[in-house]
């Protein structure tokens, strides 16, 4: 019995003593940590594929909205983007919160940091700060070979710079981390703003070394060396013109050497814009609805230097919603903005010229269903070829679908997934060639003007704005008639009367309209009409210094939408008609019905008082358009032909004056960020004039 | 009532020894015996005749005595003439005069009984507790009532035990806290569940019948000897052992029989419905019908009015199929107007789901052998109409075995499987809208029917409900346990125990399709021959369509989303192996009672889940793996985690008046870095029974006893993530691909505070226990619990770091709450025996260290109350002569730069509301006044941080003193508070009659959903009756003049809040929702048919009673078809965003009313 006993205590002495440490030690084998994970290049890869999304958001994701083509969201915000009702405001005061400080894409609901900028977010600095010092160990550790960690090392700086682009573009100064900061590490975290033209400075370092060590091929659409020459170009354009519009800004009396930096960052631009124009690897043999629409693989095209695919039965996540308000969906859904009258007078004919100076025959008329015909090939494969009521003015885009799906809003079928909802799955190209060239031409111009580079040639307009020209056309546009644009000629620049002309632009102070050459006029044009309702147009009319643009007081056009016929159009049911004053029995239209029959019914008791349309009135001298007064549906039921004209957007108000302020150049710092300062003893300087 | 006195006796013998004079006590009597003793044997039996083991015979007025063996046999020496005093615990202690082969019958002493409690790793007289333990009265919480499971029984039942039935669902888990419903923010605030000293993962597992005891340690003194996981207390269940009888076997079935139908009347509202939306539409000039799929607009609302007087009430057989013309038609652009009304409650909610239990139990006793074997099945439907899938069944078997090998060598053995099926029609995937969502989401004139007049199945919540395929969980739980127990001194034992127990739940979810009539879709003209026809249109007078109109119908399509068209099985196993190793040493020295406990109990712990699924299914109609040729998904994941602990307990008793116990843990947890994984964690309790003091001897008639107790402890709380410490690389959701291929990613990794470690839970708590003539028994504790070193995100890290603030130790929280039980017995002398119990209890958890930035009344900050809802103060409705006119007797719209406002009449100066204000709508008449609280003018919620203005804040020195919540305030908090129970027990020759009272003084509920927002959504079209019956109205004839109007109402003018909480409704405390209830839990009447007559038929005992379960329900939610314990977003199919967490949307409480017997042989 006693000796049970001391078997007993001396086996539970064993079992409590010995082993106890390794049964409590149950280590995380699941996932890997910052530790055990930098072995190999291959993670290298996975980290940096996580922040594919955030760069390049393509048609964003689901019901997203960042970044992507602005047809469904009331977010938006540039010349290209009319609403009804109140238009809509940017910022107007100083924001509390510091909305995402995570390594997420949300949406914030600002126009700068959504059009390509960043909120106050420094997760992507930490995310390649961090990512930089750990190449540095595995190179140490022989995990990568000196090629591999240079081409690393060039995606992280290049990404790192790009990011820091995008902040600056966002706020200006801003503090520069070149290493992770620690929790604990006060005295960094709070550091003052430096001046963007250092922050700056050092971005271009980061691209200077990635376009020298990413690869030139890295496979299909991952970040090789054509991408960092693209988007360096694109972001070394911004602040290089930033500086030649905005030099005299509150803002820019931080920044030292204005002229020098400006030269030096249009230069970088033209050069790492020429990295990818004189590769030879580019060319514009697609036509455009296939760049936009194709589904589920990057299209075999040379126009393309990155492309997201979305294909849901691949990626349950990837799909999206652009196709749905496209047309798709089986109907005309809803666009919260679409074009206006600025866009379409922006448009040039197909001899080259503006429509004020245009020999085409039948370029007179604004009619969607002639206009496809006259205008540059882009006008027909981004609008409908009729007026559609579900976009606010009547232009309805459907530049983001092919062609097939866009059947589907008046073919009375089933629409499949692909168009419909946010199940849609056709492919955006996030850096395309035709970029490269207007980025390079552009800042080429820039120098030429203004800082003595050599003058623009008949070569170089040859090699960018007139290779677009040639972009090859699909069936559907040559059935219709729609013919290329003749190139731009050097020595025949056209010479717009909207450029100079307009007197109210011109006591505004609308600093581009009668400072800018004709050939920069021509190149602004071609960008505009190339990326309409992409992210590019919002930027460029912050770094040309065009806000003034944005208000219906200064710029009319913003208020009035495309041509209908109402007397056609309306499709009230007799006895809805029988309701209207004077007792009009509508007529059937002559166009194509969409599916649910909503594309015209316009004329809805709800809305019979503030349906109207603008008529035209003929022409200035110079060419341009004359516009007579609002013509209310409610008043002309007695007379409805006169209810032809430009739609009147319902309800459309002007946005608020101070939009137009110049501190809107650049996002106040949220109060949160400068409380945070405050409390830990330390200063930030809020942008001028919030 | 014998399991428990049994296994009282087997515990007096074996395990506690807190009171022993026995064995040491008969030796060294032995030494000094003298001549003139004589030895004497005798038996101690029961009122049946058996054998009493365990039984104490003490030779009266010395300390000399010894125990009855397991056949109830002692033998003593004894001078003649002595008398002996026989005790045991159950059993009413008597006196006899001491004499050879004396047979000694002891009474059941049912008082007696009911003062032993099961605590940790051992029994305690209740009289000795010194902790805060409950112990449950399992025969009433338990027995004989239609309840599923173990914790549904228990609420209400013992005071700090805190049971919310959250979720409707049959099958699903109740959510238990003990104390307070938070313990900390980061980790769980679940209280250990143990099953014979085994955790358990659910109380569901558990067959109620198997249950003996059930005790809840609340304090930390008495929870802290199971140490890692009882931070937050402990639920300690015990399950029946064998017959203690000799030679015996009982057999026992019980089986019970309920029908089920909603627990209280639930209603939404009809062609009212139709009205608000018609109302609000107009209210902001949009004439344009308002719905989603099924519109209405003015000339609808007046057809549907019609239609109602023509048709409803059951003048139309409501399954009368949908016919065109009649039920809906066509608007001149194209839009489905719907003017019949349905009822969704009779379509799709079973008016009696019917609900069985069948136990049997064979407990027996053989020689040195008991047993106990027992068999459960559990079969309960759910209340979704149109399926035969909606059900939970349950299958249990339980083996226990004990055999007394020799007089220092017991061994036990015993098993346990329960398997349960949780069945439900799989019409949609999603849990975050799944069927019970569609009965409240749409309006009334959504088709809810089963047919259109040409004979097309509609496809509705009914219709996909019918066709749907089974999904189901099973889960299979089955534990192992064998030990032993030694007793190598006659005071000192040794118990050895192992456990294993594996868990295995397996999902399945198979696809369907769904043929039928598209109720979402546009209508089309229906041809016949190729060509349009037409149908009378019954409502020309109101629709102005013609008498006779182009008929439509809705496209007849299949409806295959690619998400249905799959096979999926999720399997998760999870093994949980547990070592209890104690020994426990009895000392007396004269007065002093010792008793000596040293123990560890280790328990590891894995878990690995795999999912499988496949696309495209070749047959929809037979879902198989093998039958499917789509993608092919496979995931898996593996998780573990072990404690242990090294424990000691030393109880103290002096002369059963002071009464002290200290406990020292010492334990490990593999959640943390190596140098932080073990810690030291002491607890001591002191208890005084004054009664038992000599002076206090004069009041015993009336105080018949009493005790104060007090006790302290520390306990550390190790239940969160194990990698708080690892800057783990998570890996992300991508939604990007590279050529054709989904991308793999991995996040950057987050910060983290290596130093991570324990949360300390420090639990100081005060009782006082007295009873009053032996029939009044009181019971209270106040307690205050404060988690220290609570692991909170590091404070005033910048945003520029660019990552979240690390978590660690940072921040402390503290719950303070008291408990009262009261309870009252007495047997009158016609033999009515009455018994009454009352218990009552409240907590209240207040964040009391998170750092000094956080400031936002949103999230967590120093002083919190946790569950605090913030809104408005709400004072009236507006009335039309608040308001000023212009000429035209229009409203006048003013606007300043927090929005657009009407002008109120002169000399009304109330705050100005233009910040309520949203879009077109502008508080006008009908419209909810709120108070302005801080009295500034204006209706503001400020900058929504806590506080006021000062200098440290900012610089404006006007605002100085002033709220910078503007006029919000804390208007009701989440958490129950006053939680009781009271019930009544009468028996009176063979009949029993109990009722049992349960409920919730106070909670409060912000609900965002159709059922809980007056104007919900317009495009839902969603309401509650309670809403439309009762909102502000004015209607006007063409001259101006009011016609009819609803200035009293309760709620305000018709508004479209579209799915938020905007305008009239931002909270406030007028509409927040009053959750408190009272529910009559139970009521039993029950006959045991007389002894007697059983015995004729070898019946033991025989009973049959009615038992009704929910039955009435009082609550202050004014008719709202919510269920008064419902748990926003809580359900077992997803339990925390379910049905996207809209308040009430969810299956429908029930009630059950059952029928039962009772036979043992």
């Amino acid at each position: 019995m006693k000796k049970f006993i001391n078997i007993l205590f001396a086996a539970a002495l064993t079992l409590a003593l010995t082993g106890c440490q390794n049964f409590l030690t149950r280590d995380n084998l699941t996932s890997l940590d910052d530790v055990t994970y930098w072995r190999s290049e291959q993670n290298v890869r996975l980290f940096v594929n996580g922040a594919y999304g955030n760069y390049f958001s393509g048609y964003s994701d689901n019901w997203g909205q960042v970044n992507a083509p602005g047809v469904y969201s009331a977010g938006e915000y540039s010349d290209d983007y009319t609403s009804s009702g109140v238009q809509r405001n940017i910022l107007l005061s100083v924001p509390a919160d510091n909305w995402y400080r995570a390594e997420s894409t949300a949406y914030r609901g600002v126009w700068l940091a959504r059009r390509a900028g960043s909120a106050w977010n420094f997760a992507y600095v930490r995310k390649w700060n961090l990512l930089m010092d750990r190449l540095e160990t595995m190179k140490e550790n022989n995990f990568l070979t000196d090629e591999e960690y240079k081409h690393w090392m060039g995606v992280a700086r290049f990404l790192r710079g790009w990011e820091y682009s995008r902040l600056v573009l966002s706020f200006g100064d801003v503090p520069y981390f070149d290493k992770e900061v620690a929790s604990d590490d006060i005295e960094t975290q709070f550091k003052p703003r430096d001046p963007r033209s250092e922050v700056m400075n050092k971005c271009l370092e980061d691209f200077q070394y990635a376009i020298a060590n990413v690869r030139e091929n890295d496979g299909q659409n991952y970040i090789n060396k054509y991408v960092v020459g693209t988007i360096a170009s694109r972001c070394m354009l911004y602040e290089g013109t930033w500086y030649v519009y905005h030099k005299n800004d509150e803002a820019m009396k931080t920044s030292s050497n204005i002229e020098a930096n400006a030269k030096k960052f249009l230069e970088a631009a033209r050069d790492f814009s020429a990295v990818v124009v004189n590769s030879g690897k580019f060319a514009f043999d697609t036509d455009f609805r296939t760049l936009f629409g194709t589904l589920y693989k990057t299209p075999t095209s040379k126009e393309i230097i990155l492309y997201r695919e979305y294909n849901k039965s691949v990626n349950a996540s990837a799909q999206h919603c652009i196709a749905s308000y496209s047309g798709g969906n089986g109907g005309y859904e809803s666009q919260i903005t679409s074009g206006n009258l600025s866009t379409l007078k922006a448009w040039i004919c197909n001899d080259g010229q503006p429509y004020s100076s245009t020999t085409v025959e039948g370029a007179d008329s604004w009619r969607m269903q002639d206009m496809v015909k006259t205008r540059d090939p882009r006008f027909e494969a981004s609008f409908v070829d009729e007026p559609v009521l579900s976009g606010p003015t009547g232009l309805y885009s459907e530049k983001f679908i092919d062609r097939i799906g866009v059947q589907y809003a008046y073919n009375g079928q089933t629409c499949p997934p692909c168009y419909a909802s946010d199940t849609n799955e056709n492919g955006y190209p996030c850096v395309r060639y035709a970029e490269s060239v207007l980025n390079w031409i552009e800042a080429k111009a820039e120098l030429a003007e203004h800082f003595g580079g050599a003058a623009v040639t008949q070569e170089d307009l040859d090699k960018s704005i007139n290779a677009i020209r040639q972009r090859p056309l699909d069936e559907t546009a040559i059935a219709k008639g729609v013919q290329k644009t003749a190139p731009l000629m050097l020595s025949a620049i056209p010479d717009d009367p909207a450029r100079t002309g307009d007197p109210i632009k011109a006591t505004l102070g609308y600093k581009t309209a009668g400072a800018v050459s004709p050939l920069l006029w021509e190149i602004r044009r071609e960008r505009r009409m190339e990326f309409f309702l992409e992210q590019y147009r919002p930027q460029d009319i912050r770094r040309w210094g065009q806000l003034e643009l944005m208000l219906i007081a200064n710029n009319p056009d913003l208020g009035v939408g495309g041509w209908v016929e109402l007397d056609l159009a309306a499709t009230l049911t007799s006895e809805q008609a029988a309701d209207l004053p004077g007792n009009r029995q509508a007529q059937t239209t002559n166009l194509k019905k969409t599916k649910a029959n909503v594309g015209y019914n316009l004329l809805t008791k709800g809305n019979f008082d503030i349906v109207a349309v603008y008529p035209l009135e003929g022409t200035n001298a110079d060419g341009t358009l004359k516009l007579g007064d609002a013509q209310f549906w409610s008043d002309k039921v007695g007379d409805v032909s006169v209810m032809r004209g430009f739609l009147r957007p319902q309800k459309i108000q002007d946005r608020d004056a101070r939009n137009v302020d110049v501190r809107n150049y650049l996002e106040p710092i949220c109060t949160d960020v400068m409380n945070q300062y405050a409390e830990k003893g330390f200063e930030i300087k809020q942008n001028p004039g919030w | 009532m014998k399991m428990t006195k049994l296994f009282a006796a087997c515990a007096a013998a074996f395990l506690m020894l807190g009171t022993g004079y026995a064995y040491a006590a008969t030796s060294s009597s032995e030494v000094v015996a003298d001549q003139q003793q004589v030895r004497i044997t005798g038996t101690v039996v029961d009122a049946q005749g058996a054998p009493v083991p365990g039984a104490s015979v003490i030779i009266k007025g010395t300390s000399t005595g010894t125990m009855t063996d397991a056949k109830g046999v002692f033998s003593l020496s004894v001078r003649p003439g002595a008398t002996l005093e026989v005790s045991c615990i159950g059993y009413a202690t008597i006196t006899v005069a001491a004499k050879d082969n004396v047979k000694i019958v002891l009474e059941d002493d049912a008082e007696l009984l009911a003062e032993t409690v099961v605590v940790g790793y051992g029994a305690q007289k209740k009289v000795n507790l010194t902790g805060a333990v409950t112990s449950v009265n399992v025969d009433k919480a338990l027995e004989g009532r239609p309840i599923p499971d173990v914790a549904r029984g228990l609420q209400g039942m013992a005071p700090g035990l805190n049971v919310r039935v959250g979720s409707t669902e049959v099958g699903s888990d109740a959510i238990l806290r003990i104390r307070g419903q938070r313990g900390s923010i980061e980790g769980s605030s679940a209280p250990l569940i143990l099953l014979d000293n085994v955790e358990i993962p659910s109380l569901n597992l558990v067959n109620p019948d198997d249950v003996e005891s059930v005790s809840i340690l609340k304090d930390a003194a008495s929870a802290s000897i199971y140490g890692a996981k009882a931070a937050f207390g402990v639920i300690l269940i015990t399950t029946k052992k064998g017959a203690k009888e000799a030679d015996r076997v009982n057999i026992t079935y019980s089986g019970n029989m309920a029908f089920q139908s909603m627990a209280k009347k639930y209603e939404m509202a009809d062609v009212e419905a139709l009205h608000y939306w018609v109302e609000s539409a107009e209210r902001v000039g949009s004439y344009n019908p308002v719905g989603a799929f099924w519109l209405i607009d003015r000339a609808g609302y007046n057809a549907a009015v019609a239609w109602k007087e023509k048709y409803g009430n059951g003048k139309l057989d409501p399954d009368s199929p949908m016919t065109y013309g009649r039920d809906w038609y066509v608007d001149g652009s194209g839009r489905k107007i719907g003017i019949r009304t349905y009822d969704p409650y009779y379509y799709n909610v079973r008016k009696s789901a019917p609900a069985m239990t069948h136990n049997i139990s064979v407990a027996g006793n053989k020689g040195r052998t008991d047993y106990n074997i027992s068999l459960g099945y559990l079969d309960q439907k759910g209340m979704m109409k149109n399926t035969d899938y909606d059900f939970y069944r349950r299958y249990n078997a339980n083996v226990r075995i004990n055999t007394q090998i020799n007089n220092w060598l017991a061994v036990h053995a015993g098993m346990m499987m329960t398997h349960s099926t949780k069945s439900w029609a799989l019409s949609t995937t999603s849990t975050t809208a799944d069927q019970w969502y569609y009965l409240f989401r749409w309006a009334a004139n959504y088709p809810l029917v089963a047919k259109d007049e040409n004979g097309n199945d509609l496809r509705t919540m009914a219709y996909e409900t019918s066709i749907a395929h089974q999904a189901k969980t099973k889960t299979l739980y089955q534990s192992v346990n064998v030990g032993t127990t030694i007793t190598p001194l006659k005071n000192w034992n040794i118990n050895i125990d192992y456990t294993y127990a594996n868990n295995n739940t397996q999902t399945f979810k198979p696809g369907f399709t769904i043929y039928g009539a598209n109720t979402w879709s546009a209508a089309k003209p229906l041809l016949k021959d190729g060509s349009t026809y037409t149908v009378a249109n019954e409502w020309n007078e109101y629709n102005g369509l013609g008498s006779q109109i182009t008929a439509y119908g809705l496209p007849v399509e299949l409806y295959q989303p690619s998400s249905y068209n799959l096979i999926n099985q999720d399997s998760g196993t999870s093994q949980r192996q547990t070592w209890n190793i104690t020994s426990s040493y009895d000392l007396k020295v004269g007065e002093n009672q010792f008793n000596f406990l040293l123990g560890s109990n280790i328990v590891g712990y894995d878990y690995t889940y795999v999912f499988a699924q496949k696309k495209d299914l070749m047959d929809i109609n037979n879902p198989q793996f093998a039958l499917a040729t789509g993608t092919e998904t496979v995931s898996g994941n593996n998780t573990w985690s072990s404690t242990a602990g090294f424990f000691g307990r030393v109880n103290y008793n002096y002369k059963e008046r002071y009464l002290l116990e200290a406990n020292l843990r010492y334990d490990g947890s593999s959640k943390f870095p190596t140098a932080l994984k073990w810690r030291w964690f002491p607890s001591f309790s002191a208890g005084w029974r004054v009664t038992e003091e000599p002076w206090m001897l004069g009041v015993k008639d009336v105080l018949s006893s009493m005790k104060l107790r007090a006790s302290w402890g520390m306990i550390g709380d190790q239940t969160v993530a194990s990698s708080l410490y690892i800057p783990l690389m998570g890996s992300q959701t991508t939604y990007w691909m590279h050529s054709n291929v989904k991308d793999s990613a991995y996040a950057t990794p987050g910060l983290v505070a290596s130093d991570i470690t324990w949360q300390d839970i420090i639990t100081t708590d005060f009782g006082l226990d007295f009873s009053l003539f032996n029939q009044v028994n009181v019971s209270f504790d106040w307690y205050n619990r404060d988690t220290k070193n609570m692991i909170v995100p590091m404070e005033g890290m910048g945003y520029n770091v660019g990552a979240t603030a690390p978590k660690g130790n940072y921040g402390n929280l503290r719950t303070r709450g008291w408990e009262l039980e009261i309870s009252y017995g007495k047997t009158f002398s016609n033999g009515l025996s009455l018994s009454a119990t009352a218990t009552l209890a409240d907590a209240k958890t207040v964040i009391t260290k998170y750092g000094n930035n956080a400031q936002s009344i949103d999230g967590w900050y120093n002083g919190k109350v946790d569950g605090e809802i913030w809104g408005y103060r709400v004072d009236r409705l507006f009335q039309n002569d608040d308001f000023a006119y212009d000429a035209d007797g229009n409203l006048i719209k003013l606007a300043d730069k927090y929005g657009a406002y009407y002008q109120y009449a002169a000399g009304k100066d109330y705050a100005t509301q233009g910040k309520i204000a949203s879009g077109s709508l502008i508080s006008g008449p009908g419209d909810v006044k709120f108070v302005d609280v801080n009295g500034d003018g204006l209706i503001s919620d400020g900058e929504r941080l806590i506080g006021v203005y000062d200098k440290d804040n900012t610089d404006n020195e006007e605002l100085w003193g002033k709220s910078r919540h503007g006029d919000l305030e804390v208007i009701g908090n989440t958490t129950p508070r006053y939680e009781y129970g009271f019930r009544v027990d009468m028996d009176y020759k063979g009949f029993d009659f109990s009722v049992f009272f349960q409920g919730v003084g106070k909670r409060e509920m912000l609900g965002s959903s159709w059922t809980s927002i007056p104007g919900y959504s317009s495009g839902d079209g969603g309401m509650a009756a309670t809403f439309a019956n009762d909102f502000w109205y004015e209607t006007k004839d063409a001259s101006g003049k009011v016609i009819a109007f609803n200035y009293d109402a309760f709620y305000p003018k018709a508004a479209n809040c579209g799915r938020s909480l905007i305008f009239n409704m931002v909270p406030s405390d007028r509409y927040l929702l009053n959750m408190a209830y009272l529910r009559v839990k139970n009521i039993t009447l029950g006959y045991t048919i007389p002894q007697k007559i059983t015995r004729k038929i070898n019946m033991q005992k025989a009973r049959v009673y009615v038992s009704l379960e929910n039955f009435f329900t009082f609550d202050h939610l004014r008719g709202l078809p919510i269920d008064p314990e419902e748990i926003t977003g809580y359900s077992s199919f997803n339990d925390s965003n379910y049905n996207s967490s809209f308040a009430g949307i969810a299956a429908p409480a029930y009630k059950s009313a059952s029928f039962g017997v009772q036979v043992t042989f």
